[in-house]
């Protein structure tokens, strides 16, 4: 082996030329998957980091009836179930020593209704006691205009996005109540057009859900918010209080419990899909298309509520609940035990992780992730060819030393080990060199303190800060990246070089 | 005693639409120990007739025995071993590994043959380089040497391994007659003293002064008989 090394470096440094385009070759390729993957782990370490502190927590507890885990982000898909026994829940996540927080929110789509008469719009209407929401996420959110909601009070604060994607339907700003337009918040067309621009500081909301879409709510706006990290994704998501969010969802609110249902909705439930004529025969606009609706599971509201002073708020319906381990905790492991749990007591429940729950979104990181590997294999591609060929050309300009090599007794094997030494060392030495530079880069870059407000490059930082990071996974990937070219980059200029006979080197002299 | 048993050997290259016979059926034996040399013009099938006893090339037909042993059966690996453990090569053009230094180069058969020990085998090398008068030049690379000190390395690597066999395609050829002269005494010097058998290809007339035997190559053939 010894003698093998001495020859392949020896054979290096004589085809300086060679080696330096092969290793400049290797030392880039190693350079950009290292600074590669250090961007793509910080976007998916800051994507976790954001998504769990600012909106989901570790793991979103959703109701068995869900036949998707992906319930935060599903446009048209089925409404998130109701879950109806929270108190129990609570219990549960109480005796949990790995739990460090919990959120029990309302979360589904509710249509956005318009005096003007014009088509119903959609939104995303998050609905929670804005106390223990801002406990669980707390700093997540900036007002950009009037202010956050008061802990009991009814209303809404609005996202930028969302606020933004109301105007581009329905051509009215919303402020908040008692504020005025702030021309620099304001789309580049609405600023031109100042004197047309329509104001609204509430919103009209109706339940979006399969099992009720009756009932509609009119909400102030109490402020305009910019969610501080991936305001692109969340920016969707209206936060109200949780009383109007189920009075608007037609679900049993804490305040107004009861266990009758009106007539005209036990009429509505049982018509399933039929006779919907009848429908405009009543008060009633909207009917769900479901097919089975289980009355005894869900509450609906009376329309008419009376008023009660401290009130239970967890009593009512929610939708999600959102948990937050202890130090990350080991999240599968605590998924599985939750759900075992869940199991035991027939609470109806289960538990999935942030990335299930959000869907697509937990997805990108991954498909982002893989987009990369796959254009780095490219360069790799690239790098294998412009090896290959020079490597292949060296062996045929060697013929008379290998063929020599090969009359005095050495094997097919040992010309073979000798190209793959040269390329080893030459990977070692420059794949190194690229790795760790690239290391230098990623440990460097967080000091450059680049932000970004744009909401699709946060999206490619992973929040508004970039901080590219490397894990030794990361490290051992590249690190086998470069293993893998060398591999592959010698099979062919092995082959040619095993191929030259003795009597190859004797012919060609 | 035979070390080499030639029948019949036949060497036929393809040519394009025709075929070259390079040998025409050669028979002749080696004996332990002689000093033999080929001799004919060229084209006469000298380096191909070493080529084939060397294991270098294959025979079309016919066969090569090397002390009991046929060689036109044996597989690459076979003959590679051959090579490395039975026979020494010098050959015109010295063909020297450029990357290492002298010493290195006749310790280069020794480290394939895994036999030695690290110093062994720098020891054996050292003794062959001061045996054929370089032991000043042992850390020179094969460009930093005269034609006549890298004929006098080939030797070395050929004979280090203590071969049964010494094959030789004009070892003179390039060289002065002063510095061929005194490769051929070397040559002849070992041959007398280790009893290494010697097969060289020459057609230089003062060569064959050193020979026992001589076997003259015509066309492919042998031209009139054993000498």
């Amino acid at each position: 082996m010894e003698l093998i090394f001495k020859i392949a470096w020896r054979n290096i440094q004589r085809h300086k030329g060679k080696s330096i385009v092969i290793g400049a070759i290797l030392f880039i390729g190693a350079l950009l998957m290292t600074v590669g993957n250090g961007v793509i782990s910080g976007m998916e370490k800051g994507l976790t980091q954001n998504i769990i502190e600012s909106f989901t927590g570790h793991i979103v507890l959703i109701s068995d009836k869900n036949e998707s885990d992906s319930v935060l982000l599903s446009m048209m898909g089925k409404a998130v179930e109701p879950i109806n026994n929270y108190p129990a829940i609570k219990k549960i996540l109480l005796e949990q020593s790995d739990i460090e927080k919990f959120l029990p929110v309302g979360k589904n789509m509710a249509i956005t209704l318009y005096e003007s008469g014009m088509a119903p719009g959609f939104a995303f209407l998050l609905g929670v006691d804005i106390e223990e929401y801002k406990k669980m996420f707390p700093d997540n959110i900036t007002v950009i205009e009037g202010r956050m909601l008061e802990k009991g009070e009814k209303g809404i604060v609005i996202p930028t996005s969302a606020r933004k994607e109301y105007f581009d339907y329905t051509n009215i700003w919303l402020i908040p109540e008692g504020g005025v337009v702030v021309k620099e918040n304001l789309p580049e067309d609405a600023k031109k057009n100042m004197n047309e621009l329509i104001t609204k500081d509430n919103a009209v909301f109706m339940g979006s859900t399969e099992s009720n879409t009756t009932t509609d709510i009119r909400l102030g706006v109490k402020g305009v918010v910019k969610y501080k990290a991936l305001n692109t994704i969340w920016g969707h998501f209206t936060i109200g209080d949780i009383e109007s969010y189920r009075e608007c969802m037609g679900y049993f609110s804490a305040q107004d419990k009861v266990s009758e249902l009106p007539k005209e909705k036990k009429e509505l439930l049982s018509m399933k899909n039929e006779n919907l004529d009848s429908l405009f025969g009543s008060e009633s606009m909207f009917v769900s298309s479901a097919g089975k609706v289980d009355v005894s599971e869900i509450d609906f509201k009376k329309k008419e509520s009376v008023k009660k002073e401290n009130i239970n708020l967890e009593t009512g319906v929610y939708n999600l609940v959102f948990v937050k381990l202890k130090n990350g905790g080991t999240l599968k492991s605590e998924v599985k035990k939750l759900n075992d749990i869940f199991k035991a007591n027939k609470i109806g429940i289960r538990a999935v992780t942030w990335k299930k729950a959000a869907g697509a979104i937990g997805s990108m990181t991954t498909i982002i992730k893989g987009a990369l590997f796959l254009f780095v294999m490219f360069l790799f591609l690239v790098a294998i060819i412009i090896i290959v060929n020079t490597l292949s050309m060296a062996a045929l300009e060697r013929t008379s030393e290998i063929g020599m090599m090969r009359v005095v007794g050495a094997r097919k094997e040992f010309i073979s080990r000798m190209f793959f030494g040269e390329t080893a060392i030459l990977s070692i030495i420059f794949g190194c060199a690229g790795i760790l530079c690239g290391i230098i880069i990623v440990k460097l870059l967080p000091f450059f303190n680049i932000t970004s407000q744009n909401d699709m490059i946060q999206l490619l930082f992973g929040g508004n800060k970039f901080q590219p990071f490397l894990s030794i996974t990361d490290i051992g990937l590249t690190v086998g990246q470069l293993v893998l070219v060398t591999f592959i980059a010698v099979i062919y200029p092995i082959k040619v070089a095993k191929s030259v006979t003795p009597l190859d080197a004797i012919s060609r002299e | 005693m035979n070390i080499i048993e030639i029948r019949g050997l036949k060497k036929d290259y393809p040519l394009g639409a025709t075929t070259v016979h390079a040998l025409r059926g050669v028979d002749f034996v080696v004996n332990e120990g002689e000093f033999l040399s080929v001799v004919g013009p060229s084209g006469s099938g000298k380096t191909t007739l070493l080529n084939v006893i060397g294991c270098i090339d294959f025979a079309t037909e016919g066969s090569v025995k090397i002390g009991e042993v046929d060689i036109t059966s044996m597989n690459d690996r076979q003959v590679t071993d051959l090579r490395l453990n039975k026979i020494g090569f010098i050959f015109q053009t010295f063909n020297l590994i450029a990357v290492l230094d002298t010493v290195e180069n006749v310790e280069f058969p020794l480290l394939l043959m895994k036999k030695h020990s690290k110093s062994e085998v720098r020891k054996k090398a050292q003794e062959m380089l001061e045996k054929v008068g370089l032991k000043e030049y042992i850390k020179h690379r094969p460009a930093e040497l005269s034609g006549g000190q890298r004929q006098r390395v080939a030797i070395a690597r050929a004979l280090v391994t203590n071969p049964d066999i010494v094959l030789a395609d004009e070892p003179t050829a390039n060289l002065d007659s002063v510095t061929g002269a005194s490769i051929l005494e070397l040559m002849k010097e070992i041959n007398n003293t280790e009893k290494t058998t010697f097969i060289f290809s020459t057609h230089d007339a003062n060569v064959l002064k050193y020979a026992h035997k001589i076997v003259k190559l015509k066309d492919g053939a042998i031209a009139d008989g054993e000498n």
